[in-house]
């Protein structure tokens, strides 16, 4: 046995890189094998929906200048073809999903490791501040390239069959630039880690940076005359490089300065900072504002309320947008049997800006399970954390404790909901698309039942595994999203299609809301939900 | 009434048994140290006794009150303080103390504002701006100012400096005069041994002493130091005597049972000076450890 071991200082430098690769190659990976299995699974899923070259020609023909669909998912091109229906159907999913893990794994090995001391302990070693940032952005490359392997590899094998015939580059090009969100928003993560005092504030400045960003290429992509602002946004760059339809190279400028441009302004404002402060003025003696500090319940509307304002402000906007461009996505539509199979296989009966409408407000419905799974989020990091401990030591009971945590989340369901309604017949009425109010109410109200369900079996995670609550519950709405496309290619897709909570919900407001699937949804989300908060009465606190 | 009360009480995690078979009382009013190195089930003792985690076997009483099965009432009676604090970053110390004690139901706001004064914290500040230090101060005032009858300390002067400590003290001193009950633990002997009326000393899960620090003395060796004229006479032999230290004319060893035919070996060799003393609470403690292995508990 050796007495004493040394290491140069260059190898004890790579420790952050080395920690940091671990954690964001082993999340790439599993994300890259997700994003591999929906690449093949669109392209299939295309074979089995349009097996003939006049019903291509027909979605083709349908769908070609829909600027509503357009700013929703992205610019529509060659829709006759599986790499145009690819690109369309898949890069909008794969983009928005690599941009909100690249922005949660940067502030998670950069700001996270800050908030939670280890960075203390890499900082006493043979490093800098400056340096351990530029390792941490080290290790988020090797996340980079575990989330492109798998995905690669997928789509070269899917893209090289006889039937799809994509070929190898056009492939990769489109692996790469999915990726190249990814790196975007990792950047901005990095970066975000430095500006805000906590992880958490990093993430709400994140989202709020993608949010925009998002925004700005949903306003470019709504009328050919605001097409030029597409350039202003990094998600505008990656629908420029067109990796299946038309490939341009030329956007990698740009994303590749951005990228470069944020890791050195990130790398710089780490060596300069104290830390475990932050570059934005941080008041640490504010005034006391003991309003909601009464108990447990004002506490979490106090601790929850940036996330809530953030979510409801998103939704607010994606209401708006859907309204104001149902007008003339719904023209679109008319005449459309490609599009209007589709409604009615939803169980849609309606055409028009109903009909998109419809089509579209799954999409809120999607955002809403994502807050909510944001919530699940919220109350593992409680106990994870040890705050828990603090009311937990106190007359606070346990049931009490997680249905107030839960009545949060419900509370920013259905008002969340509501509001994606009310803010969509609020845009379309400027537009004069003669759309009812009541309907519209009614329709958001039809996207909370399956946020309901996720947030329930969140809880019930939560009550019987929590270290693993987090994954579950946001793998649970990744499945909600991805079971259509992989279901369509599957003998069992019925099965299938019969896992994702989404697809329990007609397509209100191109149908009438159906609310016995509805009370179906809820009622199995408050069971599990009871059943969790039972569970957690039942177990030990356990930390991270 | 006893303050706590556990009968078999035990934990396992896994195949770690961190706590086994627990019977301990500790009466109203009284001060217990509650001693072990890390990992030999401090922590998770307190944890069992809030309700945090849940007994393998056995049951936990607090006042009467079955731990695990009416926690909330039993924690309307009880604060506690823990070693390793985690608070709400965003918060300040104020806001902090103002939340807790409308959590636990009562505060004794002139007592509070006392306790920050002497404490010297500054409330204003977030949490997130406190060192370890002012937060652990910032837990011990959120515990104290309640006046619970029964204060479950767990390692609470973690992080404080000796004039805070000697304050941490003095407020122990006065919670027994008020006659709440303290459960204190810790593995500063000086500590436990200037405020507590009893002590528990566990290792690797069990319970291995509990007394109060005279029973524990007496029960333990004299430690004597002579020195002597003349050279060492040969002691190997005398009855009671043993870890015999011989330097030159001075000698030094443990005596345990009478004194007395130490003394008379002794007297032939002309003793010029002899010291004889209690085992101090870390002598006591070193000898449950002395030679054995390490605690598994966690």
């Amino acid at each position: 046995m050796r007495g004493s071991e040394e290491y140069g200082e260059r190898h004890a430098a790579r420790v952050v890189a080395v920690t940091s690769a671990r954690r964001a190659a082993r999340q790439g990976f599993l994300w890259g094998l997700v994003f591999g299995i929906t690449i093949a699974a669109t392209e299939l899923a295309y074979l089995s929906s349009f097996p003939t070259e006049a019903s291509r020609l027909e979605l083709a023909r349908s769908m070609q200048g829909n600027t509503g669909f357009a700013a929703v998912f992205g610019p529509i091109h060659r829709l006759d073809t599986v790499a145009g229906y690819t690109q369309y159907k898949s890069m909008f999913t794969l983009v928005v999903l690599a941009c909100i893990w690249g922005l949660l794994i940067a502030t998670r090995v950069s700001r996270g490791e800050e908030d939670g001391g280890r960075w203390e302990l890499f900082l006493a070693g043979q490093t800098t501040r400056a340096r351990a940032a530029l390792q941490a952005t080290v290790g988020l490359g090797a996340g980079l390239v575990a989330l492109w392997l798998p995905t690669a590899v997928a789509a070269v094998a899917s893209g090289s069959t006889a039937r799809v015939r994509i070929g190898v580059g056009d492939s990769l090009f489109f692996v790469t630039a999915v990726v190249a969100a990814a790196a975007v928003f990792m950047a901005v993560g990095l970066l975000a880690g430095q500006l805000a005092a906590t992880r958490h504030d990093a993430n709400v400045l994140g989202a709020a940076v993608l949010a925009g960003v998002y925004l700005v290429r949903m306003a470019a992509d709504s009328d050919a005359a605001l097409r030029p602002l597409r350039w202003l946004s990094p998600l505008g760059w990656i629908e420029e490089l067109q990796p299946l339809t038309h490939a341009s190279a030329l956007p990698f400028v740009p994303i590749v300065a951005l990228v470069g441009v944020l890791v050195v302004a990130a790398v710089g404002i780490a060596g300069r900072r104290d830390l475990g402060s932050s570059a934005f003025r941080s008041r640490d003696t504010p005034r006391a504002r003991t309003l909601l500090l009464g108990g447990q319940g004002g506490l979490t509307l106090r601790l929850t309320r940036p996330a809530v304002i953030a979510w409801v402000a998103a939704l607010a906007a994606t209401g708006i947008v859907f309204g104001l461009v149902a007008q003339a996505a719904g023209n679109a539509l008319r005449g459309s049997p490609g599009l209007e199979h589709v409604i009615e296989r939803l169980g849609g009966t309606s055409a028009g800006a109903v009909a998109y409408l419809g089509f579209v407000f799954v999409i809120a419905a999607g955002i809403v399970a994502i807050a909510v799974a944001g919530q699940v989020s919220a109350i593992r990091n409680e106990e994870a954390t040890g705050h828990l401990d603090n009311l937990l030591v106190r007359p606070v009971a346990r049931w009490r404790w997680l249905a107030v945590r839960l009545t949060v989340g419900l509370g920013l369901v259905v008002g969340g909901s509501v509001l994606v309604g009310l803010t969509a017949w609020l845009g379309a009425a400027t537009q004069r698309a003669g759309l009812g109010l009541r309907d519209l109410l009614e329709a958001g109200l039809n996207v909370a039942p399956p946020a309901l369900f996720v947030l329930g079996i969140g809880a019930l995670a939560y009550g019987l595994w929590p270290r693993g609550a987090i994954g579950v519950t946001y793998g649970l709405v990744v499945w909600s999203f991805l079971a259509e496309t992989i279901a369509s290619v599957t003998s069992s897709g019925g099965w299938l299609r019969n896992t994702s909570p989404l697809l329990h919900m007609t397509p209100a407001p191109a149908a009438a809301p159906d609310w016995t699937a509805a009370a179906w949804l809820v009622g199995l989300g408050l069971a599990a939900a009871v059943a969790g908060i039972a569970a957690f009465g039942r177990r030990d606190l356990q930390g991270a | 009434m006893n303050a706590i009360r556990t009968e078999n009480l035990s934990k396992t995690f896994g195949r770690t048994k961190a706590l086994v078979s627990l019977d301990l009382e500790v009466p109203e009013g009284e001060v217990l140290g509650y001693l072990g190195p890390n990992g030999s089930g401090k922590t998770t003792t307190i944890r069992l006794l809030l309700g945090l985690i849940r007994a393998t076997s056995g049951q936990a009483e607090i006042f009467g009150l079955d731990c695990q099965a009416r926690p909330v009432e039993a924690h309307r009676r009880v604060a506690y303080v823990p070693g390793e604090v985690s608070l709400w970053p965003s918060l300040t110390g104020a806001e902090t103390l103002h939340l807790l004690g409308r959590v636990q139901g009562r505060v004794d706001v002139a007592y509070r504002e006392a306790l920050v004064d002497r404490f010297e914290l500054d409330t204003a500040r977030k949490v997130r701006a406190y060192s370890k230090g002012n937060r652990q101060k910032l837990i011990l005032v959120a515990g104290l100012m309640t006046r619970a009858d029964l204060l479950l300390l767990d390692e609470p002067t973690s992080g404080l400096d000796p004039l805070m400590e000697r304050a941490f003290r003095e407020c122990v001193a006065e919670a027994r005069g008020r006659g709440q009950t303290v459960f204190l633990s810790s593995h500063l002997l000086s500590e436990v041994e200037a405020v507590c009326d009893r002590v528990a000393i566990l290792r690797a899960g069990h319970l291995v002493e509990t007394g109060s620090l005279r029973e524990l003395r007496h029960l333990s060796s004299l430690q004597v130091e002579a020195e002597l004229d003349g050279a060492v006479p040969d002691l190997t032999g005398v009855p009671g005597v043993a870890a015999l230290q011989v330097d030159g004319s001075r000698v030094s060893c443990q005596v345990s049972g009478s004194i007395e035919p130490l003394l008379a070996a002794l007297a032939g060799a002309g003793v010029r000076r002899l010291v004889s003393r209690e085992p101090s609470l870390e002598e006591l403690f070193l000898a449950h450890y002395s030679g054995k292995g390490e605690a598994d508990a966690g």
